[in-house]
């Protein structure tokens, strides 16, 4: 505006002594004349600025923007200036949104962020995977139409702080979700889902273990119970009966004693920070001292047989001794009358692996992943009866993970199974022969 | 999802509402499912009663939804793509309240199963998987209503055959269980009951989707083969 004025002056001032030149040299009516003639020429020009200023509105992109001079000249680069800015802001706006939506995707939680009417706004690829969502395609559909629980409706339009649901999507087998609502800015809601599956596993696992540790030392305690009880009230006058009563109450106290031992050896196992003992020692001696064990147990029921080849095993010897005989002592428990074991040793390409065969009742594909599991029992009266504890298998994952060593279970129904320990190369020395 | 702008705010939020209530409803017989079939493979006679007590609530949610149907009607005269949605809609709870009984009959024939002594048959695994597959019918059915996916509801139409196979391949095993001990034949009929209920909840789950289709596309594809299910709908856009 401010150089529109002088700039007009300027002009008129021009095109006024251009008519007094013309009116000095050829009279009144040509000075008349020219400045008629001017004054249409600047309006002429204006106009056609106008025009250009008017075609380019319709797309106003900065680098399209018209030249000029004069007063129109200035309203251009002002204009051009004031656009180049809003670029300028646009992209810095543009930046931060993406900084934030990146923020919002790196989030390990899922978010869905809802407007006023609980419709889907926008949902990180966490989202996405946890609730079933599709950020494109479930864009302005109401969320409560897709998350279908009963009760998220109501839990959703309350969105009270602290208040969470436990949500179990249907398209996830063994997902947990909590989920929660929050408010924020006007009427929005954010709703966040954490994945709980771990936590919750690990509370139920708590929860069986303590459930079955008190089952397992009741069990025999009853029947202790019992057999004392009845002894002080009815002494049996017959003294083979009270012998082999005892003789009974002797097995289940010593069912207990395991047990117990076995719970002591196991939290010790998880409790130990140390390492354990670095010991070389000769690992056919060790399996030798193992079956001659196993025969006594099987009571010649089996023929067990060592397949050994000879050398130095890396580790503490005690924990491998008791994670060896469990293996041993359940192929034993596990295998019928007249059945075959086999103890072998073999080192392939460094490595170590001792493994138990057996031709015993073998275990279904499904439970094998779930064997090492505390108290895991594939047939739980047919274990008891054998006089397992139900922990051997864990026991023996803890000490094997203790010497960086694999478990791995081979086995099929009716045919047999084998058990082996893998241990690392750095574990063992074969004897130069 | 607002496919048309009425004059009226209000009919629009009827026409939505009466949707997302539906699928509400869905949702609350999607679990009911599920916990009739967990009561098949557990026994657990604690969700047995949890199942029977949902019931009253899925009837409840069919009065209200029919009510709020026939007000549309009579208030609003919908024409075209509402009026097939009202229509669509009342017949999809017609289809949701019979998936209910037909859980409740699971539970029904569980308990009994559950209480009998004598020989039972391993076919769990069997009717908890044909079971599983009913239910991901009717989620995705819910989802195909809830997006207004034609193209979705066009494929739960076509899996339908899966659960009918399933359904033959338990029948199968019964019947060799039966010929090898005729102990097992009165657990072996309640599984039959078991089985068709599961066969019953994924033909409603697909008769949901084909009223997707006609509330999408406006043809009914009711009763006919693939061919007639691409629709001739968009004359009235």
């Amino acid at each position: 505006m401010s150089s529109a004025w002088p700039s007009l002056l300027l002009r008129l001032a021009l095109i006024a002594s251009l008519a007094l030149i013309a009116g000095a040299l050829l009279g009144s009516l040509a000075a008349w004349a020219t400045a008629c003639a001017a004054l249409l020429v600047l309006l002429v020009s204006h106009t056609a600025y106008l025009a250009r200023l008017q075609r380019w509105l319709k797309q106003p992109e900065s680098q399209a923007i018209p030249d000029a001079w004069g007063a129109w000249g200035n309203v251009f680069m002002t204009l051009y200036r004031h656009l180049r800015n809003e670029d300028k802001r646009r992209e810095s706006i543009a930046a931060d949104l993406e900084v934030f939506s990146q923020a919002a995707e790196a989030s390990p939680d899922g978010l869905v962020f809802l407007d006023a009417n609980e419709r889907i706004r926008w949902c990180n690829r966490v989202a996405e995977s946890q609730l079933g969502l599709d950020g494109e395609r479930d864009r302005d559909l109401l969320v409560t139409n897709l998350i279908r629980a009963p009760h998220f409706a109501e839990f959703l339009a309350g969105a009270r702080v602290g208040e969470s649901l436990l949500y179990r999507p249907a398209n996830r087998k063994g997902m947990t979700l909590s989920l929660e609502a929050i408010r924020f800015g006007k009427d929005r809601k954010l709703l966040i889902s954490f994945d709980v599956s771990q936590i919750e596993r690990a509370d139920t696992i708590r929860k069986d273990f303590v459930a079955n540790v008190s089952h397992e030392l009741r069990t025999p305690l009853t029947v202790i119970a019992g057999f004392v009880e009845h002894m002080i009230e009815e002494p049996s006058p017959d003294a083979e009966e009270t012998q082999h009563q005892l003789g009974i109450v002797n097995d289940q106290a010593s069912r207990m004693l395991r047990l117990v031992d076995d719970l002591l050896t196991l939290s010790r196992l998880e409790g130990e920070t140390q390492l354990p003992r670095e010991e070389a020692f000769d690992v056919r001696d060790l399996i030798y001292e193992i079956s001659s064990e196993a025969r006594r147990l099987s009571g010649g029921r089996h023929t067990i047989t060592c397949e050994v080849v000879p050398a130095m095993l890396k580790g503490s010897r005690d924990e491998l001794h008791s994670a060896f005989s469990n293996l041993v002592s359940n192929a034993v428990r596990y295998t019928p009358e007249g059945g075959r074991i086999v103890l072998r040793w073999a080192v392939q390409d460094g490595k170590g692996s001792f493994s138990v065969e057996d031709s015993g009742i073998g275990i279904a594909e499904e439970h094998v992943p779930r064997l090492s599991e505390r108290f895991y029992r594939v047939d739980r009266s047919r274990s008891r009866e054998s006089g397992g504890t139900g922990l051997g298998l864990s026991i023996v994952r803890h000490v094997l993970l203790r010497h960086q060593a694999d478990l791995q279970i081979r086995s099929a129904p009716g045919v047999g199974s084998t058990f082996s320990a893998e241990f690392p190369a750095w574990r063992v020395t074969t004897p130069l022969t | 999802m607002p496919h048309s702008e009425h004059f009226s705010k209000q009919y629009d939020s009827d026409l939505e509402d009466v949707r997302s209530r539906v699928l509400q409803m869905g949702g609350v017989v999607e679990a009911q499912i599920l916990a009739a079939i967990e009561c098949f493979s557990s026994g657990d006679t604690e969700r047995m009663t949890e199942v029977t007590d949902t019931e009253l609530r899925v009837n409840a949610y069919e009065v209200d939804i029919d009510d709020l149907c026939v007000h549309i009607v009579a208030r609003r005269q919908p024409a075209a793509r509402d009026l097939r949605l009202i229509m669509g809609v009342s017949k999809a709870v017609t289809d949701l309240e019979r998936m209910g009984d037909e859980a409740e009959k699971i539970t029904r024939m569980a308990r009994l199963i559950h209480e009998r002594k004598g020989p039972q048959i391993p076919l769990q695994a069997e009717v908890r998987r044909s079971g599983d597959l009913a239910v991901a019918q009717l989620r995705h059915a819910l989802d195909a209503m809830a997006r207004l996916d034609p193209d979705e509801a066009e494929r739960i139409i076509s899996e339908d055959a899966l659960i009918d196979t399933e359904f033959r391949g338990i029948l199968r095993q019964l019947i060799t269980f039966m010929m090898e001990d005729p102990r097992t034949i009165s657990t072996a009929l309640e599984i039959i009951w078991v089985a068709k209920a599961i066969e019953r909840i994924g033909d409603h789950a697909k008769n949901i989707a084909e009223q997707v289709i006609y509330i999408v596309r406006g043809t009914d594809v009711r009763h006919t083969g693939k061919e007639r299910r691409h629709g001739v709908a968009d004359e009235e856009h």
